[in-house]
């Protein structure tokens, strides 16, 4: 019986890993891995870009808004200056026209005090001026509107006088008395300047409300008091006078007062040694028409921005799915399970990577089938002669199933060994089985039998299956004579130790059904037929050393062997008698008689074997 | 020519007549006096009043006389009338139209309200002085009395020279004035001593004002037509 400790070996190779399905890829994190990393990077360039254009446009536009109220207050500035320039005008010549009035001519040169100052009082209101001051040549206050008690007092303003002097007449805006006025000098002349008469209207923050109908931007009068400035009339109210008078310092022209937390652009006219004029109008205002544009632009860089990461996710996947790919695959094959490949189809180097991986992939299942044939080939040899272990290692199953051939059986047994059994130690039993089974095991090797099965002492060889040979007859016989010439030397010993032991040896040739039997798990590759009953009878028939060949056998291998004919032997459980030879010898050894090294040889087709 | 002769021969008679009738030793006159006036520049000025004071003597006051401010052409003609104190001024309007004049001046204030013609009375300059006229009506017409109290007085021409002849020779102190003089007259004094017979000379350089006249032209735009 074959005995193996796995029953037949599978012919599917086991696979070490699992199944491509189940094995684990390690999962992605988001921006560690290449893929996020990919799109953090290119999203965060973009971003990057987007942000800086933004930047570079939103402080283009604040630039160009800023320089268009700069410019706007710059012409509103010179159109103020303008405006209040042909105000003193008016006022110049109001004040002329009053200064040629002969009764004021005739009070201020003869009248009294009292009546100069009614004419003042009376003409004051023919302007509507807020004072009027006439003043002696010398510029001390001869009569005054607003108070008798300035009289004989100097002027406050003497350097407008002297302007006065200097050019004949002056308009300017002056700081008087704590309050701002819009001055006119002129002088009195009857004919000779006898005089100067002083008008005067303030310039409050009505004035200041009146003009900003002009250029429709704030207005604020300031009086220079060191160290700075100071607010006297303005079309702010109290709290934005403030910050703008404190917001005022260090700016000389044109600057960013920030009133209540709103930026304000400002511009500042000197238009007197001490008198400035501030306009200003809110940074947001101008920037208000850009608002569009702003808008705009936050919704083509969010657009842009959400096609970019998009983008970026769509490259990321597609640079990333080969490499995640090749990464699982390589742990497939890290595990021991090189069945898996890589499907990268691209024509960068990422689809070159894939092709040389699947060419590595498929060398190392190359490798690992030839291995693993090898080993189960060398598995099998230990049960089946060498030419089945490599049909079987080669994956030819076909060869196992149930199928009729032409086979030569060889039967052999020792003759007497159950009574040797019976007195002999254990252990020379054993003993003589191993040498036996070594001696014979060799030859069957040797000469590419089939062993069907050894029982004891007993064995069955079968050729011409299941790898066809082309003279299984010669064979058999061969290798029977061998195997007597063997355990003869091998029994010579034991019958010298007292022991009567002999060999005989049957051999037949026909057809018999050869394949697998058996169970699920436990199988033999037997031969069943009449053959294999008769080859046993033969053995059974022959005494030591004798070898005993049916009609057949003789027949295929009269040229090779000297062999006596036995006659006529009725066999038990026969019903014909039967031709029998003796094999004495082989006839003088031809040199293809004996196969050389059984590896050798190309095991034939089952056609070459017929 | 025979006019001139006359003229002089008039002259030389009232000299005689003069000399006589004050009792002063009849005695040769002296030299002409020439005066110069012109600026820090060396550009002669007109109208300036060029007079002389006799220094110890108090000049004898010369007959009440009479004296002219024409108004012709809405101008004041002389521009500059030096008198001597007392002197009555007449003030004949030969325009068509009225004129008004006054004066605030404190050597002399008057007002000759709206006229035409002559007024009948003339006006008295009893007080030396500068005495500015006006007119109420015509902004630009000015014109200066300069009232003194020595009667040998001059008035520059064009060229800034005026002489003075027929000074009894002696010690005298000459000065000058100009409506736009800058500065007090009096203290423009310069000895001045006057020889019989002999010519002298006297120059002054002096800085004016600028003039605070009213133009006419912005006034009468259409003059001309």
């Amino acid at each position: 019986m074959i005995r193996t400790p796995e029953g037949y070996p599978s012919l599917i190779p086991p696979r070490r890993g699992g199944s491509v399905a189940t094995v684990h890829f390690p999962k992605v994190r988001s921006f560690r891995s290449f893929r996020g990393q990919l799109v953090v990077v290119f999203v965060g360039l973009f971003a990057v870009i987007l942000a800086t254009c933004f930047l570079v446009v939103a402080a283009a536009v604040r630039a160009n808004a800023r320089s268009a109220i700069n410019e706007e207050l710059r012409l509103a500035g010179t159109l103020f200056v303008r405006q209040l320039e042909a105000r003193s005008q008016q006022l110049l010549t109001a004040t002329r026209l009053l200064s040629g009035d002969f009764a004021l001519k005739t009070a201020a040169a003869t009248a009294d005090q009292a009546t100069t100052r009614s004419v003042l009082a009376n003409h004051r209101q023919r302007i509507s001026a807020d004072v009027l001051i006439l003043l002696e040549p010398d510029g001390t206050i001869a009569a005054d509107t607003r108070d008798p008690g300035h009289q004989g007092a100097a002027f406050p303003l003497p350097r407008l006088l002297e302007a006065a002097e200097q050019t004949g007449d002056v308009s300017q805006i002056a700081a008087m008395d704590g309050g701002l006025y819009r001055l006119a000098i002129v002088p009195l002349l009857a004919p000779d300047p006898i005089a100067w008469l002083c008008a005067g209207f303030a310039i409050d923050d009505r004035t200041a409300v009146d003009l900003r109908s002009v250029t429709n931007l704030h207005v604020s009068f300031f009086r220079r008091q060191e160290p700075g400035l100071v607010v006297q009339a303005s079309t702010l109210d109290g709290a934005d006078r403030e910050e703008l008078q404190r917001g005022l310092a260090g700016i000389r022209r044109d600057g960013v007062v920030q009133l209540a937390g709103q930026p304000h652009v400002v511009r500042v006219e000197r238009i007197s040694d001490d008198v400035a004029v501030v306009l200003q109008r809110p940074l947001a205002e101008a920037l208000a028409a850009n608002q569009g544009l702003f808008r705009t632009l936050f919704a083509v860089g969010g657009a842009g921005l959400i096609l970019a990461l998009l983008g970026a996710i769509v490259l990321a996947r597609r640079t990333s799915r080969p490499v995640q790919a090749l990464v699982g695959a390589a742990q497939h094959v890290a595990a021991g399970d090189f069945s898996a490949t890589v499907s990268v189809r691209r024509r960068d180097e990422l689809g070159e990577l894939g092709t040389t991986f699947n060419a590595m992939l498929a060398g190392l299942r190359d490798r690992e089938r030839v291995r693993a044939e090898l080993q189960r080939a060398e598995r099998l040899k230990r049960f089946f002669s060498p030419q089945l272990a490599e049909l079987l290692s080669a994956g030819d199953e076909s060869m196992l199933a149930s199928h009729r051939r032409e086979i030569t059986v060889l039967f052999c047994d020792l003759r007497g060994f159950t009574a040797f059994a019976e007195k002999a130690d254990p252990e020379d039993v054993m003993r003589l089985l191993r040498d036996y089974h070594t001696t014979v095991g060799a030859l069957i090797s040797r000469y590419e039998g089939t062993l069907e099965r050894f029982t004891g002492d007993g064995l069955m060889v079968f050729f011409n299956d299941p790898v066809p040979c082309p003279d299984p007859a010669a064979r058999a016989v061969q290798m029977a004579v061998a195997m007597r010439d063997g355990v003869q030397g091998l029994l010579d010993e034991w019958r010298r130790r007292g022991f009567a032991l002999g060999f005989g040896t049957g051999v037949d040739m026909g057809y018999a059904t050869v394949g697998r039997i058996g169970y699920e798990g436990r199988f033999d590759y037997a031969a069943i037929g009449t053959v294999t009953n008769l080859s046993a009878r033969l053995c059974q028939e022959a005494s030591d050393g004798q070898i005993l060949v049916s009609q057949r056998v003789y027949a295929e291998v009269e040229n090779l062997v000297e062999a006596e004919a036995l006659g006529t032997l009725a066999l038990r459980g026969f019903v014909r008698p039967l031709q029998a030879f003796s094999v004495l010898r082989l006839r003088a050894a031809r040199p293809e008689a004996a196969p050389a090294d059984a590896r050798s040889r190309q095991p034939l087709s089952k056609d070459e074997g017929r | 020519m025979t006019r001139r002769l006359t003229v002089a021969a008039i002259l030389a008679l009232l000299t005689v007549v003069f000399a006589t009738r004050t009792g002063v030793k009849a005695q040769a006159p002296s030299g002409p006096v020439e005066a110069i006036v012109a600026d820090e520049k060396g550009k002669p000025i007109e109208d300036a009043v060029v007079f002389l004071t006799p220094l110890g003597t108090t000049p004898a006051a010369p007959p009440s006389s009479t004296a002219l401010m024409d108004q012709h052409d809405k101008e004041f003609v002389p521009y500059v009338l030096p008198v001597y104190v007392g002197t009555r001024v007449t003030f004949p309007n030969r325009d068509n139209i009225r004129h008004h004049v006054y004066s605030f001046s404190s050597a002399k204030k008057f007002e000759l309200p709206l006229y035409i013609g002559t007024p009948a009375a003339p006006v008295v300059f009893d007080k030396p002085g500068v005495v500015a006229l006006g007119c109420n009506i015509h902004d630009w017409m000015l014109a200066y009395i300069y009232v003194l109290t020595t009667p040998y007085f001059v008035k520059t021409a064009a060229d800034g020279k005026a002489r003075l002849e027929g000074l009894a020779p002696g010690a005298y102190e000459a000065r000058v004035w100009h409506p736009r003089l800058r500065g007090d007259a009096d203290k423009t004094g310069k000895p001045l001593p006057l020889a019989a017979g002999e010519p002298a000379q006297v120059s002054f350089v002096v800085s004016l004002k600028s003039e605070w006249r009213i133009p006419r032209k912005f006034v009468e735009p259409y003059r001309g037509s």
